[in-house]
């Protein structure tokens, strides 16, 4: 079973340090600094979001990394996208030490599980269309769910499954899955961090359970939901504190973490929520936060830090240039696309 | 005599391998660094090769010092007639500026050459500007090591 995490005390100003520098890494930062110049910069985003029409957003791709064949569809440009995924991860990966690389790949292993089961469990077909950056193959899935045999899988998989399934069944909620599988993704990423002494990714799962747990937290509030016990542990945010915010008003909420590194954030995408009725603001707000996070990694001139941030990053980048595209295949307001991505 | 001999060529070796290593880290840590950017922008091999052949400086300070003692001993051309132990210790002790100048900043040199490598692959601009001269920084104490050295080689000692 996994061990009680120890809830850390901030003792930083908005990051944390991103700790030492590693030379073993000197050609991957090397590399991935040379490959971070040619990322899209923010205007360069802007004016996709800002473009007349679809084919003018694919347009200002054309000089790039991006280019995209002309008249290409949406679900083709998607597939571009997902190999492009597919090849900055492979190329990240190659860059780490192994065991680094497989808690990244398991990050894919706990979307396909989260997907499996939903699918399982409400007796839908499994299906084969699952992410193939992962540790499991997709194909072992039919064997596993018909023999219910869990404990083929990597122990940090089977341990969710096992809870997920538990979860799923104690009132038939869809939902359990998720807060089961996120739950044990976390763990599983905190105690690794910690096995590995790795101070870096520590403070980056860290920061991540505790952006996670913001946006639940809102989530929760805005759709008044009953749910408490849902929140991530290992994040320096109190659970205790988080489930205090549903019960107050969204006015309250932000002067609640003014000492805390997310007030920026929560106080941008709280505004928002309460006067737009929409997330978009928290979503953008929380990854500047973790951005700020990654650039910081610039400090250093050698590490495995500048390869995790280059890869966050690059799979940002190219989420971003997917939603835009889809924004403005669908019609939809630029404002709400300028909202979400600056 | 043979133990004063070994002396004085033990700080011979001593100047050559000790800077050696410093320049041998300090290449193989920007080599690697100038590896990874090449990687993706092999346009950029100039200014690359000029930020990594600067730790190979003190190896050659320290290969330097080891000819001027085996000078001060005569050795290609039959070797001094006496030496007390007195004098190899000073030729041992002349030895150790260059050497341990080297090999500290042979590698703080490479740390500093992969620095500006590492920016040089974000502001190519800037790889001359600050790469350049902030790892030619370090090299002033590694000159400072062989003028001492030498110093004390040339003049301070007197064999024979």
């Amino acid at each position: 079973m996994f061990e009680m995490i120890e809830q850390p005390v901030v003792n930083f100003h908005l990051y944390p340090s991103v700790g030492e520098e590693d030379w073993r890494y000197c050609f991957a930062t090397a590399e991935v600094r040379t490959l971070g110049a040619g990322m899209l910069s923010k205007t360069e985003l802007l004016n996709m979001a800002n473009a007349v029409d679809f084919a003018d957003a694919v347009d200002l791709l054309s000089s790039g990394e991006y280019a995209l064949p002309a008249r290409a569809d949406l679900a083709e440009i998607e597939n571009i996208l997902l190999v492009k995924r597919s090849e900055v991860r492979k190329l990240a990966c190659g860059l780490m030490d192994e065991s680094i690389a497989e808690l990244f790949e398991a990050r894919d292993d706990f979307a396909n599980m989260r997907l499996a089961l939903r699918r399982t469990l409400t007796d839908k077909e499994l299906g084969l269309d699952y992410s193939g950056d992962g540790n499991v193959a997709a194909e072992r899935f039919e064997d596993i769910f018909a023999r219910e045999d869990y404990y083929s899988l990597p122990f940090y998989l089977a341990e969710a499954v096992e809870e997920a399934v538990l979860g799923y069944y104690q009132n038939k909620d869809i939902r359990q899955i998720d807060y089961a599988i996120d739950s044990a993704h976390a763990r599983h990423n905190i105690a690794t961090a910690q096995r590995l002494e790795n101070h870096f990714l520590l403070e980056l799962f860290r920061m991540q359970i505790d952006l996670t747990n913001i946006r639940t937290m809102l989530r929760l509030k805005f759709t008044e939901s009953q749910l408490r016990d849902v929140f991530l542990a290992g994040g320096y945010i109190d659970p205790r504190r988080l489930k205090h915010c549903i019960e107050i008003d969204y006015e309250a909420i932000a002067p609640l973490f003014i000492a805390s590194p997310y007030y920026p954030a929560i106080e941008q995408g709280v505004s928002y929520l309460a006067a737009e009725k929409s997330f978009l603001k928290l979503e953008s707000c929380c990854w500047e936060h973790l951005e700020g996070f990654l650039d910081s990694t610039d400090q250093i001139s050698a590490g495995i830090q500048p390869v995790i941030a280059y890869l966050l990053k690059k799979e940002n980048e190219i989420r971003t240039v997917r939603l835009i595209l889809t924004a403005k295949k669908n019609f939809l307001d630029t404002k709400l696309i300028l909202d979400r991505i600056s | 005599m043979d133990y004063a001999m070994a002396i004085a060529l033990a700080g011979a070796a001593i100047a050559t391998f000790m800077a050696g290593i410093g320049s041998s880290i300090g290449l193989g840590i920007a080599g690697r660094a100038a590896a990874g950017v090449l990687a993706e922008k092999p346009e950029r091999y100039g200014l690359m090769t000029l930020l990594v052949v600067l730790p190979s400086t003190q190896g050659i300070y320290g290969f330097v010092i080891s000819l001027f003692v085996m000078l001060k001993l005569n050795m290609f051309g039959g070797g001094v007639d006496s030496l007390s132990i007195a004098t190899a210790c000073q030729l041992f002790a002349g030895c150790l500026p260059v050497a341990v100048a080297g090999l500290f900043s042979g590698i703080h040199q490479g740390k500093a050459c992969a620095g500006g490598i590492v920016m040089a692959a974000k502001r190519p601009d800037m790889g001359i500007k600050a790469g350049l001269v902030y790892a030619a920084l370090v090299e002033f104490y590694a000159i400072l090591g062989f003028l001492v050295s030498l110093l004390i080689i040339m003049i301070g000692i007197t064999v024979g």
